[in-house]
């Protein structure tokens, strides 16, 4: 029962100029856990979410990535990686899923999947391939391997974003907000493929707006206020008894 | 026909060097202007400043006296600095590497600008989902974000070549045997300054089609997979 978190923040803040965005954020995240965090925009969900693979160094508080603490030293007034091979090896394995994409222009849908193995993990090219396809396959975008980014909608393009982050096998998935950015005529088939990981056991952190889809999906929905946890629980006490006014108020007029 | 009076083989390896002078100076300037704007993109003060006095200065002095410091300037630099390990003979520096040197330099002085806008213009997310890939910063720089600064940049600077490749049309008046240089050859020993003045005009002419089409070729094949279809 003393199994350790895979993922675990201790602690974490973040000041930008004057305005303390993350003011202690700590969180534990156990193998298959798929923890949903919400919040009105402002509340400091994303740049949370960022701090974990260091898109965004944090000001203060401490990383643990299977065990093993992230070793950061202060850069100005932030904390930046004092190893950068430790990082690199943590951001290999914890995959992130941007809002906006971020699918490489000038790669076709197959090039982009196999980057990160091909080029990062350095694996056989044709293992990479097969696997790439297999992923592909699995996210329903097979028969657009060949076209470009460009040439997707932008649910196709979420999809395949999904499919890069997965060829790298890895143990933890951060979601930031990835049908924000869609017509809403596209954000099921986005839902679709994450319910699918969620239902493999995957470990996924999602910052999220779709509230149906997080209490469906979620074991532990964390709900952030102006840079602190108001609320966390299950997603049947979060939605159905709060013990926060604000998150009450905040799910009363969103969902 | 029209009669060259037999200097038409003259003026093609005249052409010959023009053509090995504008690719070795392309070289050297896509080389410095890269640096030029990661210098000046860079977080490091000194290096910005070392960038700026560089630009400012190559694009602040007319192409032909910078053809002319070098090439005279060279000798001096190079032989002050070789006394000071003892060797005192005469150093000449050629016509050649003079103007590679110089067009170089300025080709890179432009081509900084015109990188540092490309570089300037790759959106953060670029980075990023390299980044977050665990992708180091050299193979993030060559797989992800040169390509895409490659397309931006090509217009710009496929037209400093062409700029370029007159440009060394400058370095005949230190004795390059280019095609301006055969031109004049040919002009004072036949005096027939329109015929070979004209001449010489069209194989510039000739030279910087082909470029064009070289470089629209390129910005065709840069930009795969960015129009949306």
């Amino acid at each position: 029962m003393s199994k350790a978190p895979a993922l675990e923040l201790i602690d974490i803040h973040k000041t930008f100029t004057d305005v303390e965005v993350l003011k202690g954020i700590s969180l534990k995240a156990y193998d298959g856990d798929v923890i949903s965090i919400l919040g009105s925009s402002g509340s400091g969900k994303s740049t949370f979410l960022r701090c974990i693979n260091l898109l965004e160094n944090p000001t203060k508080g401490e990383i643990i990535f299977n065990g093993e603490s992230l070793k950061l030293a202060s850069s100005g007034r932030d904390l930046a990686a004092a190893d950068m091979k430790q990082l690199t090896k943590m951001r290999q394995q914890i995959g992130f899923v941007f809002q906006s994409f971020n699918l490489w222009p000038h790669m076709t849908v197959l090039q982009n999947v196999m980057e990160g193995p091909a080029h990062v993990l350095k694996r056989p090219k044709q293992e990479v391939m097969d696997y790439a396809e297999h992923l592909l396959n699995k996210v329903g975008i097979a028969d657009k391997k060949h076209m470009y980014p460009n040439q997707l909608s932008g649910g196709q393009q979420q999809r395949v974003a999904i499919a890069r982050t997965l060829a790298m096998d890895p143990q933890v998935i951060l979601f930031d907000e990835p049908t924000s950015a869609l017509d809403p005529e596209l954000v099921g088939e986005v839902l679709g493929v994450m319910r699918k990981l969620a239902e493999e056991g995957r470990t996924m952190l999602i910052v999220t707006h779709e509230m149906s889809f997080a209490k469906e999906v979620s074991s532990e929905v964390v709900f952030l206020h102006k840079g602190v946890v108001e609320e966390k629980g299950t997603p049947d006490k979060v939605f159905n008894s709060p013990d926060s006014e604000r998150c009450r108020a905040f799910l009363s007029s969103t969902y | 026909m029209i009669d060259l009076h037999g200097f038409g083989d003259q003026l093609l390896q005249g052409a010959l060097i023009t053509v090995e002078l504008a690719m070795a100076s392309l070289a050297v300037g896509l080389v410095l202007g890269l640096l030029g704007a990661a210098a000046k993109l860079s977080s490091i003060a000194p290096l910005r400043w070392l960038a700026t006095i560089y630009t400012t200065i190559v694009r602040g002095i007319p192409e032909l006296l910078t053809v002319l410091i070098i090439y005279f300037g060279a000798t001096i630099v190079l032989m002050a600095i070789a006394s000071q390990f003892g060797y005192d003979d005469y150093i000449e520096v050629g016509p050649f590497a003079a103007g590679v040197t110089a067009l170089g330099l300025t080709f890179g002085a432009y081509a900084t600008e015109v990188f540092r806008g490309a570089l300037q213009s790759i959106p953060k997310g670029q980075h990023e989902a390299a980044t977050a890939l665990g992708m180091g910063a050299f193979r993030k720089f060559q797989r992800i974000i040169l390509p895409q600064v490659w397309r931006v940049a090509l217009p710009g600077l496929g037209n400093l070549f062409l700029v370029l490749l007159k440009d060394t049309a400058l370095v005949s008046i230190v004795g390059l045997d280019d095609i301006m240089r055969k031109a004049n050859i040919a002009v004072s020993s036949t005096k027939q300054p329109f015929l070979f003045y004209a001449t010489a005009a069209v194989m510039y002419l000739l030279l910087t089609i082909i470029s064009m089409v070289v470089v629209t070729w390129l910005e065709k094949r840069a930009s795969r997979g960015m129009r949306r279809g």
